[in-house]
């Protein structure tokens, strides 16, 4: 049997989905379905005097109104209690969910919202960090000191998080440095950027319960959310996944879900809420914008010494999941190098935008950005090329994180020169061109998960993992082949089932990296446990000891008489009807750290983390400022790629999500609204300006991860912003300190050299 | 009021009252139940619903339905009818694992056949051109480029070149 595990294999669900018979949410039809809408505040911070829906309540068509005066009375738990699900008292974002409304058509929905009647006082608004933070800001939570939150979390007004590392002392080593450097820089939010707006299906059940048909990251968890809020039993309520159509991190939490749920319970049809690309973009758990100041040190011989860094981030106007962005920022800022002092912080800030979300590698294109512009930077200074300077000090095996946390697996060194060596590092170029490199880390996570793997009478192999297939491959192209190589069985043998609670296995979601690491190891000891019991079955089959029987292409076979083998299907059969087996993913501490060397911080030390680097080459025209992207390498480190078309699959698309945050995508604001929700105007890349990339997959195994995986869909999408700005710099002597780098700021930046 | 509609999807011939303000997407979406046909951003930009219309691509959000009165629709659905084997492009698409979350999928497809109806034999440069209104976030879009390029020769293998999907055999002829 030809090993199924690390060869380029198809997708399980790429037919379905080329034929356009792979069904998502907006295609889920039910009869009778009542059309539903949302209303939004149209201020980006107002007092609600009232709220009266009487009279839209009388209008032809309309079946249900939600509000904050028929919806249960609560906050949301995300570790601050600070938010509710329609407001009470105060609207805090310009687009802000107020009511929503079911009714027969979409136009008597739509004129029930302009017949609900609030009244509004319009308040000063906050609307970027430093306004959050300024003496004597207006609040964002006037009523912050009522709210409750968890021990670790900081909140003080409108500063809602804040963490700190800190090792050895920074000023002394600054001021015995050689070379001292200091770069600020700006980072401006943006989307996650799938294609496949919002939507959600919901009806009532005669039980009192709730089904919900929806494209979700995580199905278990929002199913229990929306159980707890609405007090119903969490058993009551089905989450039936359809196929994804992207999420990058935006369909963590629930959202369309919500105000589906809501009206459906007040409904005895059901109600069907599909946003247009407009509402999404005002509900759409953006990235967070910010800035960063790095001041660091350096010997003239190229060693770094101390490093100052500090973030503020602006997570608008609500905590949500906004938090890790500030937790893994200060991860980022000084990795992975061995600098002996480091004083690295960041603060989280409400701000009256839309809430932040953990998008896609949440903090890591921000932070890596600006930490590699600034050694780029600290290289100029020293009069030292860039790659030596990063060799000289990148991390090896049993190095320390700023946190105390000892290394293993330490692949930086390898990425950086593959990728380094893929772009023809050090070979001449024409004027204008030039090449960058940007170097960083991430981690491996494990969620709790669990699988069942049942082989049935037909020699078919049913997988249930309740992980849901967002588009990445996690289910559909890495599950299969766990499945296929236990069993000895074909890719096309086996069939997966998209996440439904009522049917599959738990599992935590996608997000952190994780699905392959929990899901997979779920799966992989499930089909162990029925690769177990086939060939306990086939013991008395075949007649054999088990030890001297291989599965192999759908059959027990006896080892040296290939003639004496038997189905797998027969020994199903001969077992009554079908052999399953369950698997779940195993619990993994976290790896230790020193507790002094952190202050409020839920996120000190990283499983199985990972190395990545990107390489790019450009080329500007000063004239214009506009950069062309001609190549870019991705060197990464995944410890080992069950399927690599799958794991290049997340480098390529990671390196161009990682240059449209580089140089065009970017939410622009007018008086606290969103001026472009629509694709004309926020700048997605498409296939002229996305490089050819050369995917260099690195394999240091984790002593973690099932078969030695780390985590895989992350890391590429942080690297690519800091090759590109110094390749920028590399090309025409400046680079903006402002993400993305529009041909504006290009232009800027030269003129600002140009003048000196 | 509502008006008459009559056009060919996929071969087959419908007559149809519609909204005269409706889409083609919506006429294909929620009248004909071609679910295949997806809404990315309903104004032109993101490419997902993307069909042929006489042979040449369209966004189908951005058409009246009634414009296309008359007409020849080819949808993914038209591109290989159930059971029929894939087509190239579908088939290459599979192979070389040229979609991630399958969404721009459908509307991709369409612009890369009528890419290779017009050229046959296109450079990865062309392709790209070729698709540069159609949206995909997943794939950075190396992985579709080499789904096309390997449909293209496909095609020529074949001797299908420069053939337009959904008209084989037929005469191409404009209302």
């Amino acid at each position: 049997m030809p090993q199924l595990i690390g060869s380029q294999q198809p997708r399980a669900d790429a037919t379905e989905k080329v034929r356009g018979s792979a069904l998502y949410t907006a295609d889920v039809r039910l009869d009778n379905a009542l059309h539903a809408l949302v209303l939004r505040s149209p201020h980006p911070m107002a007092k609600i005097r009232s709220i009266d829906t009487g009279k839209a309540a009388a209008l032809p068509g309309v079946a249900a109104i939600v509000y904050s005066g028929n919806v249960p009375d609560k906050f949301l738990d995300f570790g601050i209690k600070d938010q509710q699900l329609f407001p009470t008292t105060y609207v805090r974002y310009m687009g802000e969910p107020v009511a929503a409304i079911a009714a027969e058509t979409q136009a008597q929905a739509r004129a029930a919202a302009d017949a609900i009647q609030i009244v509004y006082e319009p308040l000063q608004s906050v609307l970027n960090v430093d306004e959050a933070l300024a003496d004597n800001a207006p609040l964002v939570h006037p009523d912050w000191q009522t709210y409750k939150k968890s021990e670790s979390r900081v909140l003080r007004g409108n500063l809602c998080g804040h963490n700190h590392i800190r090792q050895g002392d920074v000023d002394a080593a600054l001021a015995r440095s050689d070379v001292v450097v200091e770069s600020s820089f700006e980072f401006s939010s943006g989307i996650p950027g799938y294609i496949e707006p919002r939507a959600a299906v919901a009806r009532r059940e005669p039980n009192g319960g709730l089904t919900v048909w929806c494209g979700s990251q995580n199905p278990y968890g929002n199913r229990e959310e929306l159980a707890d809020f609405f007090d119903l039993p969490v058993e009551n309520v089905r989450f039936i996944n359809q196929y994804v159509g992207g999420a990058f991190g935006g369909k963590i939490l629930m959202a369309a879900e919500w105000y589906a749920a809501a009206l459906a319970l007040r409904c005895d049809r059901p109600v069907r809420l599909v946003w247009s690309r407009h509402e999404d973009g005002l509900n759409v758990f953006p990235r967070h914008g910010g800035k960063a100041v790095f001041r660091s040190g350096a010997a003239a011989d190229g060693t770094l010494l101390a490093m100052r860094a500090s973030f503020v981030f602006d997570t608008g106007a609500y905590i949500g999941y906004g938090a890790g962005t500030a937790l893994i920022a200060t991860m980022i800022a000084a990795a992975p190098y061995r600098i002996p002092n480091t004083d690295l912080q960041a603060r989280l800030v409400y701000t009256n935008k839309q809430v932040a979300g953990s998008v896609r590698a949440p903090g890591g294109p921000q932070a890596t950005f600006a930490k590699e512009m600034h050694i780029d930077e600290i290289a100029h200074a020293l009069g030292m090329d860039p790659l030596e300077l990063r060799l000289k000090n990148v991390w090896r095996d049993g190095d320390s994180s700023p946190t105390g946390q000892v290394l293993s697996s330490v692949s930086a060194r390898e990425t950086l020169e593959r990728a380094a060596r893929a772009i023809g590092w050090g070979k001449p170029l024409e004027k204008n061109q030039g090449r960058g490199l940007s170097c960083s880390w991430w981690f491996s996570s494990c969620g709790r998960s669990e699988a069942k793997v049942s082989v049935q009478r037909d020699g078919s192999v049913d997988v249930e993992s309740g992980n849901p297939e967002v588009g990445t491959g996690s289910a559909a192209g890495g599950l299969p082949i766990l499945v296929a190589q236990a069993l000895g069985v074909k890719l096309s043998d086996i069939r997966l089932t998209l996440a439904d609670t009522a049917t599959n296995t738990y599992d935590g979601g996608v997000g952190g990296s994780a699905s392959t690491f929990s899901a997979g190891q779920a799966v992989e000891a499930a089909a162990l446990d029925v690769r177990r019991q086939l060939l306990e079955q086939a013991e008395h089959t075949l007649e054999a000891r088990s030890e001297d029987i291989e599965l192999r292409d759908g059959r027990a076979v006896v080892r040296g008489a290939p003639d004496h083998s038997v189905t797998l299907g027969e020994l199903a059969g001969a077992a009554g009807g079908s052999i399953a087996g369950s698997g779940q993913a195993r619990e993994f501490s976290d790896p230790e750290f020193d507790a002094e060397l952190v202050q409020s911080h839920d996120f000190p030390s990283w499983m199985a983390p990972s190395f990545t680097t990107t390489a790019a080459v450009v080329e500007v025209d000063p004239e214009t400022g506009r950069v062309r992207v001609t190549k870019m390498a991705t060197a990464q480190d995944v410890g080992f790629a069950i399927n690599p078309t799958g794991v290049i699959g997340q480098i390529e698309g990671g390196a161009v999500q990682g240059l449209g945050y580089a140089l065009s995508e970017e939410l622009e604001f007018d008086r606290g609204g969103i001026v472009n929700t629509g694709l004309g105007d926020y700048l997605l890349p498409t296939a002229v300006d996305a490089p050819p990339i050369e995917s260099i997959v690195v394999e240091s195994p984790s002593q973690e991860g099932p078969h030695g995986i780390k985590g895989v869909g992350e890391p590429p999408v942080t690297t690519p912003a800091g090759a590109i700005g110094n390749a920028i710099r590399a090309a025409v002597g400046a680079a903006p300190h402002t993400v993305p780098m529009t041909p504006e700021r290009v232009w800027r930046a030269l003129r600002e050299i140009s003048a000196h | 009021m509502m008006q008459p509609l009559r056009l060919s999807v996929n071969g087959r011939a419908h007559q149809l009252l519609v909204d005269p303000v409706a889409s083609l997407l919506s006429v294909l979406r929620d009248d004909l139940q071609l679910w295949g046909t997806k809404e990315g951003c309903g104004t032109g930009y993101c490419g997902a619903c993307t069909v042929l219309v006489d042979g040449d691509p369209v966004n189908a959000c951005l058409l009246f339905a009634v414009d296309a009165d008359q007409r020849e629709v080819t949808t993914i659905e038209g591109l290989a009818p159930e059971k029929e084997d894939l087509h190239p492009l579908q088939a290459a698409f599979v192979a070389r694992s040229g979609l991630q979350c399958g969404y721009c999928t459908p509307g991709v497809i369409m612009s890369a056949a009528a890419l290779l109806a017009e050229n046959p034999a296109p450079s990865s440069d062309d392709v790209r051109r070729g698709l540069a209104g159609n949206i995909c976030r997943c794939t950075g879009y190396q992985s579709i480029v080499e789904s096309v390029l390997d449909a293209a020769e496909q095609l020529r293998k074949q001797g299908r070149a420069g053939e337009t999907p959904g008209r084989r055999g037929r005469i191409r002829s404009r209302a």
